[in-house]
């Protein structure tokens, strides 16, 4: 319409005319209007489908959103329990935090450990080392100590069997020209002849002891309960028989038990009381006693006789082999027997002592196995 | 009967006078036989060697032997003597130096009748030497030994 002004007509017919045409151009408006309005209608239902589409649209975005809440919700949870996962991690850390701290504190002290440690190895190595040699020595020394021991034992039974012999043989001849050859021998050398005897019983006794001290040596230690005064008196019985005519009063009381070996200690008793029995024999009443003396951690057993003595002063010498106190004259002897007595008993891990004096007596002490 | 022999198996010819002087003196052992080894006494024991031909029927009454001899040992012949059939019941006495035990012990392990030791002092040794051929001629029974005749 904006194209049509409208002007006064200047005849009614023109004016008719006019209006015609406007009526008709407003028909053609409408028309027109029509189609716009039909195609707005149109327009509008698709829009409405559009509508309908955007409405299910927008409710899908609301159910997305929704949706995103609850998942929101819980990211908010999920991130309140990390959060509190962190914080707890947090409170962890401090924790390891002190842990590691510690453990380093404690690596520090290994470390001064481990040097302190490596220090001992290197000192146990070098003692370990200082060891093997010793025992190397060790067992050097033992295979020369053993092969000592066997030189010894093949030694001592050569001593055993040869030179006995000789010396049976100058006994034996000497006593043959004694009895058979008697006639022609004067009374001097008759002397001479039995002191050639003489000398050759006694080196044969020396051998005997020799051997006997050094069996001492070499033999098992077997030991057993017994009782000692009986060994005592057997060996006491033994001398009175040998020497029937002298008196001596015996002192022994009923049993002495001791630990030891049976056929060693005898050998002891077979020393003391003989020596007992010999230093006692220039005496009027001549007095042997063998007793025990418990004393709190030791029990003491001894040997005491009313005999020549002799003084303390020498009585360290006393054990040695071949040492004599007294001449052969004044009491015979080959100087082996207390030898032989300190060797038993140092190997049943007791001491032997003594206490004497010059013309009152002697008495031999002894222990077994004393406990320290 | 003819008196048994008594084999003395000893290379000490000392030792060896000394044993015959004491048997002499006594009276016993006027057959005494004398092996100076452990060979001469098997060869005699057992008719071989020197002794060959010899009548093994008529074993001596006992063997006084000594343990160190030449050859073989004293031991070794008391071994041989106990594993032979013949000679089996033979009663040896060792007559030796030494009273070791290891030689005691050995001695009778192998088979000894007895162990005496030689005593120094002759007295004893004559003594031991008469106890010897008293017991081993006079007293002891013998086993019947194989071709016993009497």
């Amino acid at each position: 319409m904006t194209g049509t002004r409208f002007e006064p007509a200047a005849d009614p017919a023109d004016t008719t005319k006019a209006i015609l045409n406007i009526l008709s151009d407003f028909s053609e408006e409408k028309e027109r209007l029509q189609g716009t309005q039909r195609a707005f209608l149109n327009i509008l239902e698709d829009s409405s489908a559009e509508r309908q589409r955007l409405e299910a649209a927008q409710k899908a975005a609301l159910n997305i959103l929704e949706d995103f809440s609850d998942e929101r919700a819980k990211l908010a949870e999920g991130q309140g329990a990390v959060l509190n996962i962190l914080e707890d991690f947090s409170a962890e850390k401090v924790r390891l935090e002190a842990m590691q701290k510690a453990v380093l504190n404690i690596l520090e002290d290994i470390d001064t450990e481990k040097s302190k440690v490596e220090r001992i190895n290197s000192e146990m190595a070098r003692e370990i080392a200082e060891r093997k040699q010793a025992e190397e020595a060790l067992r050097q020394a033992k295979a020369g100590a053993d092969a000592a021991n066997r030189e010894l034992e093949a030694f001592s039974y050569s001593v055993a069997h040869d030179l006995r012999a000789p010396l049976r043989s100058i006994d034996g001849f000497s006593q043959a020209l004694l009895e058979d050859c008697a006639g022609k021998i004067d009374d001097e050398g008759k002397v001479f002849l039995n002191n050639v005897r003489e000398s050759a019983q006694q080196m044969a006794q020396l051998i005997d002891d020799l051997l006997g001290l050094s069996r001492v040596s070499r033999a098992e230690l077997r030991q057993t309960r017994l009782d000692l005064a009986k060994i005592a008196r057997t060996v006491l019985a033994r001398l009175q028989r040998d020497y029937p005519d002298r008196r001596v009063e015996l002192v022994i009381p009923d049993k002495v038990a001791a630990v030891g070996d049976e056929r060693l200690l005898g050998v002891v008793l077979e020393n003391l009381l003989g020596n007992a029995w010999k230093f006692t024999s220039k005496r009027e009443r001549a007095c042997i006693e063998f007793g025990q003396r418990v004393e709190t951690d030791r029990v003491v057993y001894f040997v005491r006789d009313n005999g020549a003595g002799f003084n303390m002063a020498y009585s360290q010498k006393l054990f040695g082999v071949f040492q004599r106190l007294h001449s052969a004259n004044e009491f015979e002897g080959t100087g082996i027997g207390l030898a032989t007595v300190q060797r038993i008993i140092h190997r049943h891990g007791g001491r032997v002592w003594t206490d004497a004096a010059v013309g009152r007596g002697a008495t031999f002490f002894f222990t077994l196995e004393e406990r320290v | 009967m003819k008196e048994r022999a008594f084999l003395l198996v000893e290379d000490n010819p000392m030792d060896e006078a000394l044993t015959l002087r004491a048997l002499k003196k006594h009276n016993i052992a006027n057959n005494v036989v004398v092996a100076h080894d452990g060979v001469e006494a098997l060869d005699y024991l057992f008719g071989e060697g020197a002794h060959a031909g010899r009548n093994t029927e008529d074993p001596p009454a006992v063997v006084l032997l000594d343990l160190k001899l030449p050859k073989i040992d004293g031991l070794e012949v008391l071994k041989r003597i106990r594993a032979n059939e013949k000679t089996r019941l033979l009663p040896v006495v060792i007559l030796t130096s030494s009273k070791e035990q290891r030689d005691l012990l050995e001695g009778y392990n192998s088979g000894a009748n007895s162990y005496v030791r030689k005593p120094v002092e002759f007295t004893e040794f004559a003594e031991a030497v008469r106890n010897l051929g008293l017991y081993w001629l006079v007293l002891n029974e013998l086993p019947p030994a194989t071709g016993e005749t009497s």
